[in-house]
């Protein structure tokens, strides 16, 4: 006996014809560089059935069409990168590479600023997501610096293609998937209860600065203050290797002297630039620009 | 709340309330698991006298729940290929029929919880390739030579049934195994097996060193730390490959036991990958499970290479025939394989035991079927019915067997 009443079908969703598959996905690699391979076809139909139910529209073609031409382009393009943009993380997630740039990377950058006495520090995160790796940044230097932190000028720049992630990252306010990765004294130093929420403590929270950017937008790019540490995790993987090497050229061209790139776990620079100096950590690489 | 029964009580379908904990206090089955043949058969070995199970059988999903949930595995594959179609029928109604006897349909937290801070690799990020990794392994250890000495007598003029008899019952896990299997619904003899010297005529002496082969595999991966990869589910998922390949292959006319353990064994790169990249192989399996991709393809884009890249070296290395070897390391591009109808068969005993998978938790997106692939199989679609009609007639026993 079967639990279903009546035929089940495996299609759900409205198919995307090949050229309209193309046209779509060569939209939304002109607008992030985030590249679909023709693999995912289904899945992206998948994806964009329910955003297509609600517009009430009947094809990926009026989807492009509203896309390019609508006056609501705009406010779809929110809905479009929530659509395709799906990394979550967590507080303190790769222990291990974190803190080696505690011990080795950051240390060796702030003992470079206290020497020319200069007590300020830039940071940019590329591709911050919901706001979990920029914050931990904070928790980390923060935990450097100790005492010291007041006399400190501490920057991060914060951005993420998707409006949706950077008003959460604004809010600051994590629920429980967010913590996995946390232990308890973590949760209890640098957070505030919010209902059954934590929120991220104020004196944390105002070293990041949280915009929208799209990294494939150079005139946006180029505005991001220059850094001694570049954090780019777990974005790269989704672009091909014309924006790979694209994006690896800006954080170099972001990077002050003897600055730092630091990727996610399993990501290299590996065939995409040669202009860094790899510098291996317990658990991580870091590139250097010299 | 849950209900206490003593373990005669305790029947498969049951859900369990509470964790079961072994003697030193480890979890052995977690709260809220349905119960299998097998967790039932471990409960009675360990000696466990009570155990909680859920009297609650209000909540149970929907149809529409159930169909939601499966069709999330789904989303990769071209939903218009009529094979597609079949397995996804038997996908969800395998699902549906476990829901009705009380499986809760694991939530997104579940489905996506992992910590793995604690695990590191052996290499650092970008320091390896399949060979580095592969030459890690089998600098450590070797493959047991039991196989090989079987193939050299094999191959030898003075081989005889008594002489490979003798041979295998002198590794006395492995003749044990192995007469557990010929007993088991695969062979199904009229009368028991007792001797090895008798399994010898009854499978042939070709075929049982094939067999023995895959069961020295296994014992060669049994020390793998529980944390680093479940290995009752990943060895479920094989054997649920093994038993369909091995039926395809009879289907057409192919030596069944060469497929049984290339089913077996087509995913024994990821325990390679598991022992030297633990924090890169989960992050993998997070990928593939947060973008709804099959873990091969996460691999791919996290590790730059995946599991058939690892298994064609170590088989290699460990000098498995290559026909064989083959047809396990294009599981996931069968017509890229000298013998393409080899890895046909394994591929869509792969894709099969994914989908049949999701019904005992299974977590990743099944991969899609190769249209040129099914092509060259021959088959109806219809004929996925009663291929599983047959498997579940064998399966749960076989994996005894294995136990």
């Amino acid at each position: 006996m079967s639990l279903f009443s009546g035929a089940i079908t495996l299609r759900a969703a409205t198919p995307i014809t090949d050229s309209e598959f193309k046209e779509l996905r060569d939209f939304i690699y002109q607008r992030s560089g985030i590249w679909v391979d023709e693999k995912r076809k289904y899945l992206f139909e998948n994806r964009f059935h329910k955003r297509l139910a609600t517009l009430g529209l009947k094809s990926f073609d009026e989807y492009i069409k509203l896309l390019k031409y609508d006056p609501r382009s705009q406010e779809e393009m929110k809905s479009l990168w929530e659509i395709i943009t799906t990394n979550e993380t967590s507080f303190f997630r790769d222990i291990k590479q974190l803190e080696s740039f505690q011990n080795v990377i950051l240390a060796e950058v702030l003992a470079e600023q206290r020497k020319k006495g200069k007590f300020d520090l830039n940071i940019w995160s590329a591709g911050c997501s919901s706001g979990e790796e920029p914050y931990t940044l904070a928790m980390i230097i923060s935990d450097a610096l100790g005492l010291e932190l007041p006399k400190w000028r501490v920057t991060i720049t914060a951005v993420d293609l998707s409006p949706a992630m950077v008003a959460k990252a604004k809010a600051a306010v994590y629920g429980e998937y967010s913590f996995k990765t946390t232990t308890e004294a973590q949760k209890k130093k640098y957070f505030v209860p919010a209902g059954t929420d934590l929120k991220v403590k104020p004196e944390i929270a105002r070293m990041v600065n949280f915009q929208q950017m799209n990294l494939n937008d150079d005139a946006a790019v180029r505005r991001v203050p220059k850094s001694q540490i570049v954090f780019c995790r777990n974005v790269i993987i989704y672009f091909d290797e014309a924006m790979r090497t694209k994006v690896a050229r800006a954080f170099y061209d972001n990077l002050l002297p003897g600055g730092y790139l630091l990727l996610g776990h399993s990501e290299t620079l590996h065939k995409i630039s040669t202009a860094f100096r790899p510098k291996f950590i317990p658990g991580a690489m870091a590139y250097r620009k010299e | 709340m849950g209900l206490k029964l003593n373990i005669d009580a305790i029947r498969p379908g049951m859900v369990l309330a509470a964790d079961v904990l072994s003697r030193d206090g480890k979890v052995l089955f977690a709260s809220g698991a349905a119960l299998e043949p097998w967790h039932v058969q471990i409960l009675k070995t360990l000696g466990i006298a009570e155990v909680d199970v859920s009297e609650d059988q209000s909540g149970l999903p929907s149809p529409a729940e159930v169909l939601e949930y499966v069709r999330d595995f789904f989303l990769y594959v071209n939903p218009d290929h009529p094979a597609m179609q079949v397995i996804f029928e038997i996908a969800a109604e395998r699902a549906g029929e476990r829901t009705r006897r009380g499986w809760r349909l694991p939530d997104l937290a579940t489905r996506r919880a992992t910590n793995v801070e604690h695990l590191e690799d052996v290499f650092g990020p970008g320091q390896f390739t399949p060979e580095t990794i592969v030459k890690h392994e089998t600098e450590l250890s070797s493959f047991p030579d039991i196989y090989f000495r079987l193939k050299d007598l094999l191959e030898s003029p003075s081989a005889s049934a008594k002489r490979i008899a003798d041979l295998i019952a002198g590794d006395v896990g492995l003749s044990a195994k192995l007469l557990r299997l010929v007993n088991s619904p695969l062979y199904a003899p009229a009368q028991p097996v007792d001797t090895i010297t008798r399994a010898v005529t009854l499978v042939g002496t070709n075929e049982l060193a094939t067999l023995a082969l895959g069961i020295t595999a296994i014992n060669y991966f049994k020390d793998i730390p529980p944390e680093l990869i479940d290995m009752q589910t990943f060895w479920r998922h094989s054997l649920t490959c093994a038993v369909l390949a091995l039926l395809l292959a009879k289907r057409r006319g192919l030596p069944p036991e060469r497929f049984f353990t290339a089913g077996l064994l087509h995913d024994v790169g990821r325990l390679i990958l598991f022992k030297k990249l633990p924090y890169a192989s989960t992050e993998a399996m997070i990928h593939a499970r947060e973008n709804a991709l099959p873990l091969m393809e996460a691999e791919r884009i996290l590790l730059e290479f995946d599991h058939t890249d690892v298994s064609r070296v170590l088989m290699a290395e460990w000098k498995f025939p290559e026909q064989f070897r083959d047809s396990i390391n294009h599981h996931h591009d069968p017509m890229d394989c000298a013998q393409p109808v080899d890895a046909a068969i394994v591929h869509l005993a792969d894709i099969m035991a994914n989908a049949v998978g999701i019904a005992d938790g299974g977590m990743y997106a099944v991969p899609d079927l190769d249209a040129a692939a099914w092509e060259l199989l021959e088959m109806r679609p219809t004929e996925l019915q009663a291929l599983m009609i047959e498997f579940d007639a064998q399966f749960e026993k076989t994996l005894k067997a294995f136990l």
